[in-house]
């Protein structure tokens, strides 16, 4: 597995089993915690007696600095545009206490399809701020040439506890900046090489000149120091990076490159922490490989020594090996 | 905010299956098979013996089940391994991390291009390579969790030796840098479970725990959250040899479909045990309706074949108590072999093992099973408090034996698991990150234990 998929296999999955088990006329009784990345927990319940609505809530960390994201309808009004199109889902005017948004589900009028867009709501409330900036985007780069557009706009994602995403749009580009910072020492390591890769992919392969620019950083870039949104962040920890990734209108031109776009960034932090674990079990079995050589080396150092002090012991006895090599030894 | 909010995550890896979720809910988020299908490094003969085996649709997957078995298992897995980390060397692409997990695998190992491994044989890891990447996936993909942000509860099986705990410490503190770790007895977490049964009054750690998965069944006394190693009996019989029983009934009488598959379904819809075989026998002559029949639909839903169900429906579970009738090497029935695993215990525990017989895993799902076991085990009991009675004169107060089954009984382990996690006491009982990094490995040989009240 490459890349993750934006959308939650495990809503999905517990839906569909909802779903059939309404159709057999047996509907289930649900009680389920269901987990995602970055501090995102969904609950999904009975919300009625007779089982035939499902209540899916969400919580996450990003919803509180997401809904502040100035500039269009509001994230709810946001959710419940994307959902309009599908019978039997609504929004619970009182989000279940403890969660920050519950969907009501009804398991008659629910289809199949509905079920894919519902497992990508942790993606859709994060891109509702990239949904903002691809708004203004066109707003900014509409105004006549001369007048000096640049804005103040900058969203602010605050979707880890350490780590902030800061969306800017502007008249010629939509600039993304993850800031990061590694708990670990191997991760360091590791995140510099990679953060390295990928700003050097893109001279490197010529296939991939189309993709976004990405530069990385240990100072804050100039976006951020303009918009004075750095005051907040204290510096002072020197392994915190900023990664930049500069959105050019070919990459959010149309709809559907503008989801997998979001998709592909909502992503980002995952992707790449990820990543870093697994060139650590690569590592890891590089090691025990060696491990094992060295040990067979070893091993076969102790077998001669054995041999001789059986050899001057006894020498009318005759040594008889398995098949492995193992020598029959009787006491 | 931090991790604190987040649920702990309850993995419990099987030699079959895996489970897999959430502490606080009922059931596992995920079952599948603990299975690995990894990118063939090039086409050499072994990858044409996959192809082989491959055609033959489900047989592929139940011949990995089977294989290794034997002594030769070290020299054929050093062998095998060479090959895959010499070809590891030569990469400089992504390779490592082309490679499926679970019900994935299986479909993914029947093409050419990837070759499927069990990486736990026998309850214990043997695969460490492959073990990693199985949670790598898992983690990542079919729970959607970074487990900087989540604590972890793990099972490992009776007599799992401390080495085998070390690496599991190693991987999730220094590959998956977790926030923290329990390691807890597959057993123990059984007896857990089963307080979720009314007949359980005190929520005690003793008792005895008859676990019978896929591969082989285990007896094993727990006194008080401690598993008495010595005395832990196992048996060969368990699921994979039911199912087997069934096949080889079905090859007999020539059914139109004896696959492996339809011998399992049948044994999971229509298998139950009977209190006496010879009567059961003759209710089945006397009464037709006792047959059943099991319909086999082809892949494309366009052939039906149509199996008859007959006395496998009680022989085959029938093989724990009579043991005999499936094979002829192994033939001590399972009541005995639990009287004998609460003899071995100390004379002080016993009475607890008895009255506290909480059964777990799959296998153990028979309709009937307990109360079966009940009566035999209590007839073995009284029978030897009459002789002992006779023997000294004096009258003896009596045993109780009482068998507990439950409705979480096939994912008990899993459940008792969740239970545990669940609880607010859990983060302090698991190692975390940083106690690791100031111990080394060694420290999580041991654990504190629960001790729920």
């Amino acid at each position: 597995m490459l890349h993750l998929q934006p959308n939650n296999l495990l809503i999905q999955k517990t839906l569909s089993e909802a779903i059939e088990a309404y159709g057999n006329g047996t509907p289930l009784t649900l009680d389920r915690i269901i987990s995602d990345f970055d501090y995102t927990t969904f609950h999904i319940s009975n919300a009625s007696e007779d089982k035939l609505t499902l209540a899916l809530s969400i919580r996450t960390k990003a919803w509180q600095s997401v809904s502040q994201c100035t500039g269009g309808p509001g994230l709810v009004a946001y959710l419940q545009s994307k959902y309009a199109n599908y019978s039997g889902i609504s929004a619970s005017s009182v989000p279940e206490s403890g969660y920050d948004y519950t969907l009501l589900l009804d398991l008659g009028k629910l289809q199949p399809e509905a079920m894919k867009d519902l497992s990508l709501l942790k993606t859709l409330v994060l891109g509702y701020a990239f949904q903002l900036a691809f708004n203004e985007f066109v707003t900014l780069s509409a105004a006549p040439e001369g007048t000096e557009s640049e804005t103040n706009i900058l969203h602010t994602i605050k979707y880890r506890d350490d780590e902030n995403l800061f969306i800017k749009p502007s008249y010629d580009r939509i600039t993304v900046i993850f800031e990061t910072i590694f708990q670990d020492e191997t991760d360091k390591v590791f995140g510099k090489v990679f953060l390295q890769e990928f700003v050097d992919a893109r001279k490197r392969n010529r296939s991939i000149q189309s993709a976004p620019q990405v530069l990385f950083s240990h100072e804050p870039p100039l976006e951020l120091q303009n918009a004075g949104a750095v005051a907040s962040m204290n510096s002072s920890d020197t392994s915190r990076r900023f990664i930049t990734f500069v959105l050019f209108p070919r990459h959010f031109q149309t709809p559907e490159l503008q989801f997998s776009t979001l998709s592909h960034l909502t992503l980002f932090r995952n992707y790449f922490h990820y990543h870093i674990k697994c060139s650590k079990a690569y590592m890891h079995s590089r090691m025990r490989y060696r491990v094992d050589s060295f040990i067979k080396v070893l091993n076969r150092a102790k077998l001669d020594e054995e041999e001789e002090d059986i050899d001057q012991q006894s020498k009318q006895q005759q040594t008889r090996r398995t098949i492995t090599g193992r020598k029959m030894v009787s006491y | 905010m931090s991790y604190l909010n987040n649920p702990a995550v309850v993995m419990d890896n099987g030699t079959g299956l895996s489970k897999l979720g959430f502490a606080g809910n009922d059931s596992p988020s995920f079952i599948f098979p603990t299975a690995i299908a990894t990118a063939q490094p090039s086409s050499t003969k072994k990858a044409t013996a996959t192809t082989v085996s491959g055609g033959s649709g489900n047989s592929s997957s139940t011949n990995a089940f089977f294989g290794n078995t034997t002594s030769a298992t070290a020299f054929n897995s050093s062998q095998t391994g060479s090959l895959l980390s010499n070809n590891l060397a030569g990469k400089r692409g992504t390779e490592d991390l082309d490679f499926y997990i679970g019900n994935e695998a299986l479909i993914a190992s029947q093409g050419p291009s990837y070759s499927l491994s069990y990486p736990v044989r026998h309850g214990q890891v043997e695969n460490w390579d492959h073990m990693e990447r199985f949670w790598e996936n898992s983690i990542f993909k079919y729970l959607r969790t970074e487990p900087e942000d989540h604590f972890f509860l793990l099972t490992e099986p009776p007599l799992n030796p401390p080495e085998n705990r070390e690496q599991v410490a190693e991987i999730f503190f220094e590959s998956f840098n977790c926030a923290g770790l329990y390691i807890a007895v597959q057993a123990v977490l059984a007896l857990a479970a089963s307080w979720t049964s009314s007949k359980v009054v005190d929520r005690s750690l003793t008792g005895t725990v008859i676990d019978s998965g896929d591969g082989v069944t285990h007896v094993i006394p727990v006194a008080e959250g401690y598993v008495i190693g010595s005395a832990i009996k196992n048996i060969p019989i368990a699921g994979r040899d039911i199912t087997l029983f069934i096949q080889s009934l079905l090859r007999e009488r020539g059914e139109a479909d004896t696959s492996l598959r339809t011998a399992e379904r049948i044994k999971q819809e229509y298998c139950y045990v009977c209190p006496d075989i010879v009567k059961e026998f003759n209710k089945f002559d006397r009464d037709g309706e006792k047959f059943a029949q099991f319909v086999v639909e082809s892949q494309e839903k366009t052939r039906k074949k149509i199996v008859d169900v007959g006395y496998e429906r009680f022989l085959a579970p029938e093989i724990f108590f009579n043991p005999e009738i499936a094979s002829s090497d192994f033939l001590t029935p399972l009541p005995t072999i639990v009287d004998h695993t609460v003899q071995a215990c100390p004379i002080d525990v016993r009475k607890g093992l008895y009255t506290n017989i909480v059964l777990s895993g799959g296998s153990t799902m028979f309709k009937d099973f307990g109360r079966r076991l009940q009566r035999d085990l209590k007839s073995i009991v009284n029978n030897r408090i009459a002789q002992s009675e006779q023997l000294s004169g004096t009258k003896s107060t009596g045993v109780e034996v009482q068998v507990i089954s439950h409705r979480k009984q096939r994912n008990a382990v899993w459940f008792g698991g969740s239970l545990l996690a669940q609880t607010a006491e859990f983060k302090s009982h698991c190692h975390t990150k940083k106690d690791y990094e100031e111990y080394g490995p060694e420290i999580v040989r041991n654990f504190s234990l629960f001790n729920m009240v």
